[in-house]
């Protein structure tokens, strides 16, 4: 290969017209709303979409783990030490190292991101359901007895849903905890709202940032106001015992 | 050219061992090849571009864009995770291959960088002619006012501090080599994030800084570039680094696209293709589109 490669002597670029931007993003402007609404439908939409989709794939299967869990230990108390301590251990580790930890065994992957994701929630949800569990008043459950119910029918008629409240209010800070971690998650995986965030900041872009970060707030608030209405409509006792 | 990253080393040797994993399914029919991009706007375009024209001739692409550092990339491109992706001349010797003695010219420094690459089951296909160096820049009325031409120069401004992105300031690149190579015991760093040195610089926050040649940031403000007459910087074309498993099975069907499109990339286009992804924000995929449309390439 000749040198006459590395020397500006090959074809000559067309250089398309890119346009004109407005002021405020040609000077990065604290947030240019033009910008934010332009690129709302290809950069931050489809982030909420896939932080949604990451959010809710984890507390989802984080339940379907913690809660069963949650009701073994009910039954075997020895149970809920180990398991308690375990989840425990699971949350105190800081995100970027499970990350890390975790990327040669699954890969830089979804699944990677969805096990550290999952590890986290697995805590709050064990706890909020053993102790919705243990909430009912030993006076009910022998009134129970006393009418002839099961076991079984005692978990279903009265402590399931004597637990409700706490099991929502755990529901309530695992949800807006992994809302958080899905933006870290976004150096493994170039999804969620953690993307355009990460990229903002790389190549200096507020309106990037700052639009995104502000998304991924508003989604938190949201997604709590939205687990608080489910759960009131799932305990209608509760509303009845307040207004009185 | 060190960019700097947020991610630990370790996440460098964990990406090493990493497992390749299926990225959904994506358009067009034929072979799965997978692009990788490293973490600043110039690698998300120059990406973009490559996953396009393949695309266009009809490979199945998948582009894993955003893929940091040099060191993290190039375990990818190792273990398979992905197939290929750009990377500058010099930074393959500075940062991989650590030669005791660096080459003068920019060919030198590919051929170089070639002849490493292939000694680790890769290969460089043709560079671009447009280089992406660090450099040192200065306020143009500084520079008229102090007769400044060349980083040495800076010595007649006395006491003067030096924006430095945090990664950079040791190593060969850095802000360490350039006080030794230029004698300038004077001049105080000032460690500031990628992107930050411009604002800093025109504010008159700092009196030089380290800034990359291709930024266009450098086409909007009135800064001058020194020269850098010790040749500390060595020389950064870009050059696709393939797998030669790959250009082997496929040959100038996947080389020839590639060829094409680094073939266009002058100083020029370069920077206007970065204007238009980093100060107009658009999208990197619509800047490369953008550009492989009015070169008749799509």
């Amino acid at each position: 290969m000749s040198s006459a490669l590395l020397a500006a002597a090959g074809p000559q670029p067309v250089i398309p017209d890119f346009g004109t931007v407005s002021s405020c993003v040609r000077d990065n402007g604290l947030f240019c709303v033009d910008w934010f609404t332009a690129n709302f439908s290809s950069m931050f939409g489809p982030a909420l979409v896939q932080h949604v989709r990451l959010t809710v794939i984890a507390v989802g299967v984080g339940f379907l783990i913690a809660f069963p869990l949650a009701l073994l230990a009910h039954f075997r108390r020895r149970l809920v030490k180990p398991l308690g301590g375990l989840t425990s251990f699971l949350y105190t580790i800081p995100p970027m190292a499970l990350f890390t930890l975790l990327v040669p065994v699954f890969g830089l992957s979804v699944l990677t991101a969805e096990i550290a994701l999952v590890s986290y929630t697995l805590m709050v949800l064990f706890k909020s359901s053993l102790t919705g569990l243990g909430e009912v008043p030993e006076e009910v459950r022998r009134a129970g007895e006393g009418m002839g119910l099961t076991r079984r029918e005692i978990l279903w008629r009265i402590e399931l849903p004597l637990a409700l409240p706490a099991v929502i209010s755990g529901l309530r800070v695992a949800t807006v905890t992994t809302i958080s971690v899905v933006e870290v998650a976004a150096f493994i995986i170039d999804q969620g709202l953690g993307s355009p965030i990460i990229q903002g900041l790389q190549s200096p872009f507020n309106t990037q940032f700052i639009g995104a970060g502000l998304l991924a707030v508003a989604l938190a608030l949201a997604a709590d106001g939205l687990i608080v209405l489910v759960g009131r409509l799932l305990t209608p006792w509760a509303r009845t015992r307040r207004t009185v | 050219m060190r960019r700097r990253t947020l991610l630990t080393g370790s996440l460098a040797v964990a990406a090493a061992a990493g497992v390749s994993t299926a990225a959904g399914s994506v358009a067009g029919t034929g072979p799965v090849i997978t692009v990788g991009s490293k973490q600043f706007t110039e690698s998300w375009v120059m990406g973009e571009l490559y996953a396009q024209i393949l695309t266009a001739r009809g490979f199945q692409v998948v582009l894993k864009s955003n893929i940091g550092s040099a060191d993290i990339i190039d375990r990818a491109l190792r273990s398979g995770q992905i197939d290929l992706y750009p990377e500058y001349t010099g930074v393959i010797l500075q940062t991989f291959a650590l030669p005791k003695r660096m080459p003068v010219t920019a060919h030198g420094t590919y051929e170089a960088a070639k002849r490493f690459e292939e000694g680790r089951g890769l290969t460089l296909l043709r560079p671009t002619p447009f280089q992406n160096r660090n450099a040192v820049a200065v306020r143009s009325s500084d520079a008229r006012k102090h007769g400044l031409r060349t980083v040495g120069d800076l010595r007649r401004m006395g006491r003067i501090s030096y924006a430095e992105y945090p990664d950079n300031i040791t190593g060969p690149l850095g802000y360490d080599a350039i006080v030794k190579a230029y004698r300038l015991s004077a001049m105080k760093v000032r460690p500031l994030n990628i992107g930050l040195q411009y604002p800093a610089l025109k504010n008159g926050d700092v009196d030089a800084a380290d800034v990359f040649t291709t930024d266009p940031q450098l086409r909007r403000y009135d800064f001058t570039v020194l020269e850098d007459d010790q040749a500390i910087f060595g020389f950064q074309n870009v050059s696709p680094v393939v797998r030669r498993s790959l250009v082997e099975r496929y040959g100038s069907r996947l080389t020839e696209p590639l060829d094409a499109v680094n073939a266009l990339l002058t100083e020029k286009a370069m920077q206007a293709l970065n204007e238009a992804a980093a100060m107009m924000r658009l999208s990197p995929a619509k800047v490369a589109d953008r550009f492989l449309r009015a070169n008749d390439l799509k």
